[in-house]
């Protein structure tokens, strides 16, 4: 059921508008079906009414010898003359019917002390003979249908009318009616009907749809791959709604990029000017004489020109003029590790099969490098090894430290964050590390998940794309 | 009395320039100091200079324009200092002809190193690029980006190489059929951005023969040459 239910808006306009079309339809055939049957109603009482004020009228100017017998007559239907009324207490009484019948007497000038009509499905035998135009089951030609080819038209008698009126000496006159059966033009007309509503509502609906969700639909798009400052803005287009919302949104597109364009540059430009103050401070330092202070003091420093370094690239990232290349993934990992054993550290490598990825060298080999450090830092030692799943690369560095809590996973990319706040100071790093590297990855369209090993330690893994 | 080396100093920033020309004074040389590049311009043709310090970032004339008017004049040497990293801009400066490039903060010991090695090497007459060739070069399947400083493989694939790495290879590329012994090759490489760490120059070859050679354990790209020195076999071919 949930599949047959359309996802998208015009789908599910379209659907509703069908159903409630089909709906609307059922209701009018119904109310048709209903009103022709009435009108076939009140057209045969009209003729027995009309035979019964006839009749008496032709009684009444004094030719009784007529009354029985004449052709006239018997095409019309003998009316008949009882005692009892012939629509018997057993009979399906029609009350609206009556009524109609008692107001076209009083109109023709003929009053009845009762009157009553009744719908039989089969004519009371009482009543053979006493019938108004065709015999049961005849077939006659429709007079439409004659003129529109002379096609046979079965018209199916649906029943009998039976009005029964008492006169003022107590004697019931009746008269018997044919009700004629529904027309199968009319089932003709109603299908005929129903597709013409349908083309003509679904049809301008869908373009209507379409004209409104096709610009939505770009919309969606282009909000999802937004990048600021790149992304150009979309085309006005769709009904004025849509349009305003397209403007609202190119609006706030603009309104992201130059502020995350604000931020690049102030970030740039504080990261330029800090350099600056900062290299004069570097040479001063060199004027100090205690060597363990002049030390520290450059360690100090070089922290703080590396934290503007990461800063600069986190703010520079993502409007990177250099193209994606096919790297050979294990070139790349070996750069990195060779910086790490060049430093007493220990990394492992095995080179294997060439496995390429689709990225920018430079930013990668940071982001990796960020990685190795992390796990030299708090893990001592670090074992690289790559895996591919086909349009994904992964690089895996496992350490042997002592991992991550499981619950502040999540938190170690949060930017100036580090894992273990009591060793902040002695172990230097801007905090941006992770950050940074998660930042490369994610522009790269990968990404970097941190997990802990099942023998202890951390396996922190670089997605890349595969090339 | 020996002759002291002469330095022009040009930096906008009184704040770095005044104690880094104390601290050059201190280690025995002879500074001028210019606050931009019109300053420079007028020192340059009242002394004789041995080497520039150039920043890049200066209001009016900038680094990079003066740096070109020097070395379209004189021989002298120039080094760049400057706040930006972004690499780029230092493949810019090296173009222009300048011999060396530090970033700010930079370590006052490391810039005299390399004021050393740059003036060793002006001395020796050697050419002040690296006879590099525009394009790159193309060697035994290889081609090695000037521009972009790469090196792609066969299959078109980028092949990460270390700063050290890059310089070592296209020393060895941009004079193939050479020998080069370590002290020639270290010379070459080191001038320009030395890293804090100098690798071995044979740490530096049996890296670059695990990235390049089909079997590093008997290297036909690389070759050693008994006597202590590599040599680049093959042909190469100037983009």
């Amino acid at each position: 059921m949930k599949r047959l239910w359309p996802r998208s808006l015009v789908g599910q306009l379209l659907l509703l508008v069908a159903l409630m079309l089909l709906l609307a339809q059922a209701i009018n055939s119904f109310l048709l079906y209903r009103g022709a049957q009435t009108q076939n109603l009140v057209e045969a009482s009209t003729g027995a009414v009309a035979r019964i004020a006839f009749g008496l009228e032709r009684q009444a100017s004094d030719r009784p010898a007529r009354r029985a017998g004449s052709m006239r007559a018997r095409r019309w239907g003998q009316l008949k003359y009882s005692a009892e009324s012939a629509v018997t207490d057993d009979m399906q009484r029609l009350p609206e019917l009556e009524s109609r019948a008692g107001q076209a007497f009083a109109n023709m000038g003929t009053g009845f002390s009762e009157i009553r009509a009744s719908f039989n499905r089969d004519l009371d035998p009482a009543m053979a003979g006493h019938l108004i135009g065709a015999n049961r089951g005849e077939w006659r030609k429709g007079p439409i249908n004659r003129s529109m080819g002379g096609r046979l038209e079965p018209r199916a008698i649906r029943g009998y009318v039976i009005i029964s009126a008492r006169q003022a000496d107590g004697q019931w006159v009746s008269i018997a009616s044919t009700v004629r059966g529904r027309s199968p033009l009319m089932v003709r007309t109603l299908l005929l009907q129903t597709v013409m509503i349908y083309l003509l509502m679904l049809i301008p609906l869908f373009l209507l749809g379409r004209y409104v969700s096709r610009p939505l639909k770009s919309l969606t798009a282009t909000a999802l791959d937004f990048r600021p400052g790149e992304t150009p803005a979309l085309p006005e287009q769709g009904p004025p709604d849509t349009r305003d919302l397209i403007r609202a949104f190119n609006a706030m597109g603009a309104r992201v990029s130059t502020m995350i364009s604000e931020k690049d540059v102030m970030l740039g430009a504080i990261g330029h000017d800090l350099r600056t103050p900062l290299a004069a401070l570097r040479v001063r330092v060199e004027n100090v004489e205690d060597a363990t202070e002049r030390e520290r003091m450059i360690a100090g420093i070089e922290d703080i020109d590396h934290m503007l370094d990461d800063i600069l690239s986190l703010a520079r990232l993502g409007r990177s003029q250099d193209q994606a290349e096919p790297v050979d993934i294990r070139s790349l990992i070996e750069t990195v590790v060779d910086e790490f054993t060049d430093l007493g550290h220990i990394v492992r490598y095995q080179r294997g099969d060439k496995q390429r990825a689709l990225v920018r060298e430079t930013l990668v080999r940071r982001a990796l490098r960020n990685l190795v450090g992390n796990a030299t830092l708090y893990g001592k030692a670090a074992d690289i090894s790559v895996e591919n799943s086909g349009d994904r690369l992964m690089i895996h560095i496992d350490d042997s430290g002592p991992g991550i809590p499981e619950a502040t996973i999540e938190s170690m990319f949060e930017p100036f964050l580090r894992g273990e706040a009591s060793r902040n100071r002695a172990t230097g790093g801007s905090g941006l590390g992770l950050t940074l590297a998660r930042a490369i990855a994610r522009d790269h369209g990968g990404d970097i998940i941190l997990k802990n090993r099942a023998g202890g330690g951390l396996r922190a893994t670089l997605v890349l794309p595969a090339g | 009395m020996t002759h002291k080396i002469h330095i022009l100093l040009v930096d906008d920033e009184a704040s770095l320039r005044e104690p880094l020309a104390d601290y050059l004074v201190k280690q025995g040389y002879k500074v001028q100091q210019a606050s931009d590049a019109s300053v420079a311009r007028s020192l340059l043709n009242a002394y004789d200079f041995d080497i520039i310090l150039l920043d890049i970032m200066m209001p009016g004339e900038d680094g990079l324009s003066f740096c070109r008017h020097v070395t379209d004049k004189t021989e002298i040497p120039v080094i760049f200092i400057s706040a930006r990293t972004e690499e780029t801009e230092r493949i810019i400066g090296l173009e222009l002809g300048a011999d060396d490039y530090v970033t700010k903060p930079f370590s006052p010991r490391e810039l005299v190193a390399r004021i050393k090695v740059v003036l060793r090497r002006a001395e020796k007459g050697a050419p002040r690029q690296v006879g590099t060739s525009e394009g790159g070069y193309r060697f035994s399947g290889w081609t090695l980006k000037c521009d972009k400083r790469s090196l792609v493989d066969a299959d078109g694939d980028t092949i990460s190489l270390s700063t050290g790495e890059y310089q070592m290879l296209l020393a060895l590329v941009s004079r193939a059929g050479k020998v080069l012994n370590r002290d020639q090759l270290l010379d070459i490489t080191q001038g320009r951005e030395a890293h804090a760490f100098d690798r071995a120059v044979d740490n530096q070859i049996s890296r670059l023969r695990r990235k390049i050679e089909a079997d590093p354990k008997n290297p036909e790209i690389i070759k050693t040459v008994w006597g202590g020195g590599y040599v680049l076999a093959g042909e190469v071919l100037s983009l």
